[in-house]
């Protein structure tokens, strides 16, 4: 784990929104092109991170970068949110190109 | 994880000079090809990844594995963006730290085989010692760097706790050279990288710090007019980048360009050429900067060779001077003269003409006329109570707040070297222990002087020997000999009752309506009015007081036409009382019968002639001759002399020579306020004198004048017209005067010609008789006796 924390530093981080919602918790994350099998999602006491990688793809065969802004590889992002997530569910859904998370809390009364 | 999962081939690209660490953005510009064809490889993946190596040798193009730092960073492309010339511009993030294998080609680019090697993760109190030390020497070492922005790198190096994190990021503020920052990245440990950078920081503290000392021990050396031309270089520079040209250049450049086009003579050229090259090495701020500035404006603005071309026909000349002025003969005949002379000889100089006159006769507007006749320039200054040299020279350019004279400013103001120059009232300029005014225009009003004239501001010769000069004066008395000499005397006499009347109809009356907005329509004047405005409201030789009568007539009416009375208005000359008020001069009339003893004569005073009458009385039982009357010396004197000629020739005139002894004579002349001097009323003391001794009344009718000799000869004097028309006012139609003034008679209006008839003497026997009748038959008496 030690070698992992070290050389898997994302390269980039994503916008978040967060929403409290009446079970618990809506984030929405600005996360294009990222499949979700490629993403991860890792709560420890009350903050949640979510990483991963963005790959890029080829279109179409012979086309090459004329120039380049969107940010590629690994990502990580972590929210810090003010409660105990421990137990709390996890839900991901990917929507037009927005990631949406759902945290739905144990207890939590609203 | 075996090793063989990490193990990459990835593309490599080789950079010179830098390092890249990991965790760290680097912007970089690709251009060979094998890069840009590496870039691309990475370009295309789906990872973007590439492997960043530093190159040991800078100048080598393709390097080797040899030629590479075997530790290098694995990296990701974050952005790119191509330019036209075909490199790529990218932003690069340095990912983690890898050892390079094995390099490989693949087409026009290199891969390379790599490991990620990462450091074992260590905590101790040695780390932390060392991160803290670190960053102290950090956050110092940047306090030299980058002064301005210390808090902020303060905070972002002392907020990051991860130490290798804080050696990265650290490494490229400070310059170091690329064996030190790849001994950073190659480090075995964290203790050893903190180590190492430990040494350098402290190493490039001490460089920071003395060189920080030896700048500020160069600024002290440094002395204060350095740091000011240094300061005011920059502030140039500020002003530059704002708007351009600094506001002295443009200055410099604009007079710079006046100068170009202005035609000077070659000397003032140079002067003006050397005065510039002073300003543009000049500060703004220097006091001298405003003083060579305003010295060039001056040197560009004087007329040193524009000049108007004078308008010669004499016929239109003449026409002008005769629109403008009523009479004044021998004043036009003169300037026409010069206009004669300047056809035939174009470089003739101009005359230099002192007009001499009551006020109020026209003097200055008669300058104004002739300058239109000739089609000059005018320009007036007046020299009244002038008292200071340096009025009409300047000052010195020393002086602070120093300016040309008036002569120079007279013709700056005029644009022409030839105009009209009037200086007015030039027999009141003052004198005091700042100097003479009236040395100064001795040089002025000299032709042969004045084409180099001085001036103590300009310093540079300047040509007057073309201006007309005229003066004006009121009086020849207090103007110093020198000065005299070396101008024309114009008289200007004052102005008969008929003259007057003339003047009014032709420039008076139209000038008062124009003014008070009215149509000759609107008033009836006639000249009988006007002859009483003259007799019972003015007493002067000139027509000012005339004038303003005239003038507040025309705004009587004007006052009822505002009304609604638009009736034209009679004035009547009985009537003047509802338009003036009442009259301010009682008729002055001759007295109607004289007593023995009193005798009439005439003066003549700055504001035309004056009637007096020379009263004298015997003193029984006393002695010697009493003067009252305020008279001056000359005129006591000529009071002895014609009692001295009468006690002398006492028995031609059948006088009892004891009358002489027994009696004292007083001579009194009215009005016993007003100061009279001059030798004109000899002949009317000796008639008073004349007529005490003998008891027989002088003839009421008769006035007299003219300068006597012990030896009875009667002398010429000055002010004829004057003293004639004072008697003529009176009401006296008989003149005694000096034969050698019969040519003065001349002057005088036709019609006063005719009306008064002129005694002509050259002995004082001749006035006596003419002016004693009784007299006459005494002598008659005596001389049949005997």
């Amino acid at each position: 784990m030690n070698e992992r924390d070290l050389s898997g530093r994302a390269c980039w981080c994503p916008a978040a929104d967060i929403y409290r919602t009446r079970t618990g918790w809506l984030i929405k994350y600005d996360l294009a092109g990222v499949a979700t099998h490629d993403i991860e999602v890792t709560i420890a006491g009350s903050s949640i991170t979510v990483s991963g990688i963005r790959r890029d793809w080829q279109l179409e065969d012979g086309a090459r970068h004329y120039s380049m802004e969107i940010a590629y590889n690994r990502f990580e992002r972590t929210v810090e949110l003010p409660c105990d997530l421990s137990g709390a569910e996890v839900a991901l859904q990917g929507r037009e190109g927005i990631l949406l998370l759902r945290l739905t809390c144990q207890g939590e009364n609203p | 994880m075996s090793t063989a999962e990490n193990v990459q081939t990835l593309p490599i690209l080789p950079i010179k000079n830098t390092v890249l660490f990991p965790f760290m953005l680097m912007p970089l510009n690709v251009g060979r090809p094998a890069s840009i064809a590496a870039t691309e490889a990475a370009l295309a993946s789906e990872e973007k990844e590439l492997v960043v190596a530093t190159q040991r040798d800078a100048s080598v193009d393709h390097p080797g594995l040899d030629e590479l730092y075997s530790i290098a960073t694995k990296a990701i492309i974050k952005k790119m963006a191509r330019k036209a010339d075909g490199l790529l511009d990218v932003v690069l993030f340095g990912v983690e730290r890898v050892v390079v294998l094995k390099l490989e080609t693949a087409g026009a680019y290199q891969t390379a085989r790599v490991k990620p090697l990462p450091l074992p993760q260590e905590k101790s109190p040695e780390i932390e010692a060392l991160r803290r030390e670190v960053t102290e020497l950090a956050v110092r070492a940047l306090a030299f760097i980058q002064p301005q922005a210390t808090e902020d790198l303060r905070r972002l190096v002392a907020g990051d706790a991860d130490p290798l994190r804080l050696v990265y990021m650290l490494a490229p503020l400070f310059g170091l050279d690329i064996e030190k920052e790849q001994a950073l990245l190659g480090a075995s440990t964290v203790t050893e990288c903190l180590r190492l950078m430990h040494t350098y920081l402290t190493h490039e503290l001490q460089v920071l710090e003395l060189r920080s000392k030896i700048a500020s021990e160069a600024q002290t050396e440094m002395t204060k007019e350095q740091r000011e031309y240094l300061l005011r270089q920059q502030m140039r520079a500020i002003q530059k980048e704002l708007g351009g040209d600094t506001p002295e250049q443009t200055e410099v450049a604009l007079l710079r360009e006046r100068l170009a086009k202005a035609d000077l003579p070659d000397e003032v050229r140079r002067e003006a050429e050397r005065e510039l090259a002073r300003l543009e090495r000049l500060p703004t701020a220097a006091p001298d900067y405003h003083v060579a500035r305003s010295y060039l404006d001056l040197l560009l603005e004087i007329p040193w060779r524009v000049s108007t071309e004078d308008l010669l026909e004499i016929p239109r000349a003449r026409q002008i001077l005769d629109e403008d002025h009523y009479d004044l003969r021998e004043v036009k005949e003169r300037i026409l003269e010069h206009l004669g002379v300047l056809k035939l000889n174009p470089t003739a100089k101009s005359p230099i003409l002192c007009f001499v006159g009551p006020p109020g006769v026209g003097k200055t507007s008669l300058g104004q006329s002739i300058a239109r006749a000739v089609g000059r320039k005018f320009e007036r200054l007046s020299l009244g109570g002038m008292h200071d040299e340096a009025e009409l020279r300047g000052h010195r350019r020393t002086y602070i707040g120093a300016m040309p004279g008036r002569i120079i400013q007279a013709m700056r103001r005029a644009g022409v070297n030839n105009p009209v120059l009037m200086l007015d009232e030039v027999d009141k300029v003052g004198r005091d222990f700042r100097g003479d005014p009236a040395a100064a225009l001795l040089e002025i009003l000299d032709p042969e002087q004045n084409r180099t004239f001085r001036d103590n501001y300009l310093d540079l010769p300047f040509d007057l020997s073309k201006v007309f000069f005229i003066t004006t004066a009121n009086t020849l008395e207090t103007i110093p000999q020198p000065l005299l000499d070396r101008m024309e005397i114009l008289r200007l006499a004052g102005y008969s009752e008929e003259e007057k009347v003339e003047i009014a109809k032709r420039y008076l009356m139209p000038r008062q309506l124009k003014e008070s907005g009215l149509k000759p329509e609107d008033w009836l004047f006639p000249d009988d009015a006007l002859k009483a405005i003259i007799a019972q409201y003015t007493r002067e030789a000139g027509v000012r007081q005339f004038e303003r009568a005239i003038g507040r007539i025309a705004r009587k009416i004007a006052v009822r036409h505002a009304e609604g009375d638009t009736e034209a208005a009679a004035i009547a000359a009985d009537d003047l009382t509802s338009w003036l008020g009442p009259r301010r001069f009682s008729l002055e009339q001759a007295r109607k019968q004289l007593p023995a003893g009193v005798a009439t004569g005439l003066a003549w005073t700055e504001a035309g002639g004056e009637v007096l009458y020379v009263e004298a009385t015997l003193l029984p039982n006393g002695r010697g001759l009493t003067l009252t009357g305020q008279l001056g010396e000359v005129m006591q004197e000529s009071a002895r002399a014609a009692q001295s000629y009468l006690w002398s020739h006492a028995e031609e005139f059948g006088i009892d020579r004891d009358r002489f002894c027994k009696y004292g004579v007083h001579i009194h002349v009215p009005a016993g306020a007003i100061p009279k001097d001059g030798p004109s009323a000899g002949v009317t003391m000796a008639a008073a004198l004349a007529s005490v001794y003998t008891d027989d009344p002088a003839r009421a009718d008769t006035a007299m004048t003219g300068e006597i000799t012990l030896t009875g000869l009667v002398l010429p004097i000055g002010g004829v017209k004057e003293k004639v028309l004072a008697a003529r006012r009176v009401g006296i139609r008989r003149v005694i005067l000096p034969r050698e003034n019969e040519k003065d008679l001349s002057e005088l209006p036709e019609q006063v010609g005719k009306e008064m008839e002129f005694v002509f003497a050259e002995r004082i026997e001749e006035v006596l008789s003419a002016a004693i009748p009784d007299l006459n038959r005494q002598v008659s008496r005596r001389r049949a006796a005997s």
